[in-house]
């Protein structure tokens, strides 16, 4: 991978009448590396996409792709290819034809369109494919001719809007690791669309976090994991949800006191004693254990095993969701002990919701 | 059971419906006498073919081919100037675009009897009567307009529009994306819709009777109502030439059926 960029985002904005989609967005691309733009619907992730396309203007700011300045050139004009939700693959076309529709759009010779299909057909395993009409193949297959139309075209990046949400839960996981492993053959730059935090997580190389037209975070998906930058984003990557307390730093100022569970937690940081924060413990995080040697105890409320590991919830207010891989012997009613280590306490701001770090700095 | 009495009702009312037609059919193969005989009888004693006789006598080659002028005339000038607009009436979201098409429908309502005074008047003073069969085709054209950028816009309503924004990042033109995407895509629509307007142009009455005065430039509508009169006798001829105007539109209609072959727009999506 060069460091090269390949798509530069600076100070973009977008306005949609007096709405504000997209709020001063910048954002650096790498040549040939595989981003995921994640937020809730109506943060402005598909914006963002269509603007990279030129399907969609942007009011300010500057775009670039591969060092060309992009404001307002046509999406034909861009060398970007896109992969839509609904595949739009055009239905009174073959397979064959959809994959050279841009080739044929050039006027290439048409033994070079036909030796591109193939060659994208065995990439894609639509060889047995290439004469069908889009109706006469599975939501598997459509899907295939959607990437196919994006990969004959050798663009400068690929466009991904939610390719996956249509299919189901099944091929959704398989197909999400066939895009990956094509994304490392073809080494192509990639803009990955989705508001599926996992797939973020599992495919991208750099995560975006978006809410409300703004970059929230932005970073490897293991940092965003281990150190989210607000409260938005360590509810937002994680699942089952990171719990949020409300609680107050104790007197001697390295341990924070939970509030409705009358729990003392230490912390692996020195904050000013009485203030008040927001505790965030992801669910992985909190271990089992016996109710007289740990920090916290709860009463059980709902327990929920998927085979391979083991949901808890709390019957206290706040609701703590507790996850632990493999089976517990643990009924609901219960009294239960749980300890976290102090380093895996994230702390936010109440009003601000920004990341407490270390008042030393030390963080 | 009730499958059987809907079907009998079905059957019965398609007959009423269809009476007519069969009655034109067998009027005009009846000889003079039998057309008035009482009890009237439902299928002809003597066949009488008169169909030479009466497109001879009555010069329905020169109407049929007036209609013809008059019914291409008007399609092509609606096809031309309407399936542009009921696209960019189908795609374009504002409110403007409601006002234009709440205008759109508001000319529709309009019938040919009160709009012929007026178009008659300034087709008179542009010198447009002069081209009586082409004042016919305007009056025509404007007239189905309306009816035509309705239906075709929920025709291009119903192709997703990701189609042309995949034709757009596949390196296409505005222009190439409407004409090799959409037009393909709403084709049926169009086909169907084209069709109507060339059925309703080839059966138009008011505007040619109002606009064209020479015999030999009047449709088949104009020409008909000529033989026709308090003291017609020749109901076999009247009903022949009708045989003759509608049996080619009616073929038109069975062809017609054929092409709405619905689902193409499936697998687009999903």
């Amino acid at each position: 991978m060069t460091s090269m960029a390949q798509i530069e985002l600076e100070h973009v904005d977008k306005h949609y009448g007096q709405f504000h989609a997209l709020k001063d967005i910048n954002l650096t691309i790498p040549k040939g590396s595989f981003v995921a733009l994640v937020g809730p619907s109506g943060c402005g992730k598909s914006t963002l996409l269509r603007s990279l396309a030129g399907l969609e203007s942007i009011s300010g700011g500057t775009m670039k792709i591969a060092g060309e300045r992009m404001n307002g050139v046509p999406p034909r004009r861009r060398d970007v290819a896109m992969v839509f939700q609904s595949y739009a693959l055009y239905p009174h076309m073959t397979v064959r034809e959809n994959l050279t529709y841009s080739m044929r759009l050039n006027r290439r010779p048409k033994e070079e369109c036909e030796k591109a299909a193939k060659d994208v057909a065995a990439i894609t395993g639509l060889d047995e494919l290439l004469d069908r009409y889009p109706r006469q193949l599975s939501g598997g297959q459509r899907q295939r001719v959607a990437m196919g139309r994006a990969i004959i075209r050798d663009p400068k990046a690929f466009l991904f809007d939610e390719p996956l949400s249509n299919l189901d839960a099944a091929l959704r996981v398989h197909m999400r690791k066939e895009i990956r492993s094509l994304h490392d053959r073809l080494r192509a730059t990639s803009v990955y669309v989705t508001h599926d935090q996992v797939e973020a997580m599992t495919m991208a190389d750099h995560v975006v976090v978006l809410r409300d037209g703004i970059i929230e975070q932005q970073g490897a998906p293991l940092e965003l994991y281990d150190h989210p930058a607000n409260r938005f984003v360590a509810g937002f990557i994680g699942s089952p949800a990171m719990n949020f307390i409300d609680a107050a730093v104790s007197e001697t100022g390295d341990a924070i006191v939970l509030e409705g569970l009358d729990a003392v937690l230490p912390i692996d940081r020195r904050l000013q004693p009485g203030r008040q924060v927001k505790a965030g413990l992801r669910p992985e995080h909190l271990r089992l254990g016996a109710p007289e040697n740990s920090s916290i105890r709860l009463e059980i409320a709902v327990v929920e095993f998927t085979g391979a590991a083991s949901y808890l919830s709390s019957a206290t207010d706040p609701e703590l969701t507790i996850f632990h891989a493999g089976r517990v012997e643990v009924k609901s009613g219960e009294v239960v002990g749980v300890s976290i280590a102090p380093e895996l306490v994230h702390l936010f701001d109440p009003v601000t919701e920004e990341r407490i770090l270390a008042q030393s700095g030390s963080e | 059971m009730k499958k059987y009495i809907l079907l009998a009702f079905a059957i019965l009312f398609v007959g009423i419906y269809l009476f007519p037609l069969y009655w034109m059919y067998v009027t005009g193969l009846k000889a003079g006498s039998e057309i008035f005989r009482f009890p009237p009888t439902f299928w002809p004693q003597t066949l009488h073919f008169n169909v030479v006789d009466i497109w001879v006598r009555l010069r329905m080659d020169r109407f049929l081919t007036n209609s013809l002028i008059i019914a291409l005339g008007a399609t092509a000038i609606i096809v031309a100037v309407g399936t542009g607009c009921a696209y960019a009436l189908a795609r374009v979201r504002s409110i403007w675009m409601d006002v234009a098409l709440f205008a759109t429908l508001m000319m529709q309502v309009l019938p040919s009897s009160l709009m012929i005074t007026p178009i008659f008047v300034s087709f008179n003073m542009v010198g447009l009567l002069e081209y009586p069969r082409l004042a016919v085709v305007l009056a025509q054209a404007a007239k189905l307009l309306p009816l035509y950028i309705v239906l075709c816009r929920t025709a291009f309503m119903q192709v997703p529009r990701e189609l042309e924004e995949a034709a757009l990042v596949d390196g296409n033109s505005r222009m190439g994306a409407f004409f090799q995407i959409a037009v393909p895509l709403a084709r049926n629509g169009i086909l169907v819709t084209s069709v109507l307007v060339f059925l309703q142009s080839f059966g138009e009455y008011v505007y040619s009777r109002s606009l064209i005065g020479e015999r030999a430039l009047q449709p088949a509508t104009v020409g008909l109502q000529s033989f026709m009169g308090p003291n017609t006798s020749d109901w076999s001829g009247v009903m022949t030439y009708s045989a003759i105007y509608v049996t080619p539109i009616l073929i038109v209609f069975v062809l017609l059926q054929r092409r709405i072959v619905s689902g193409l727009t499936a697998g687009a999506l999903k």
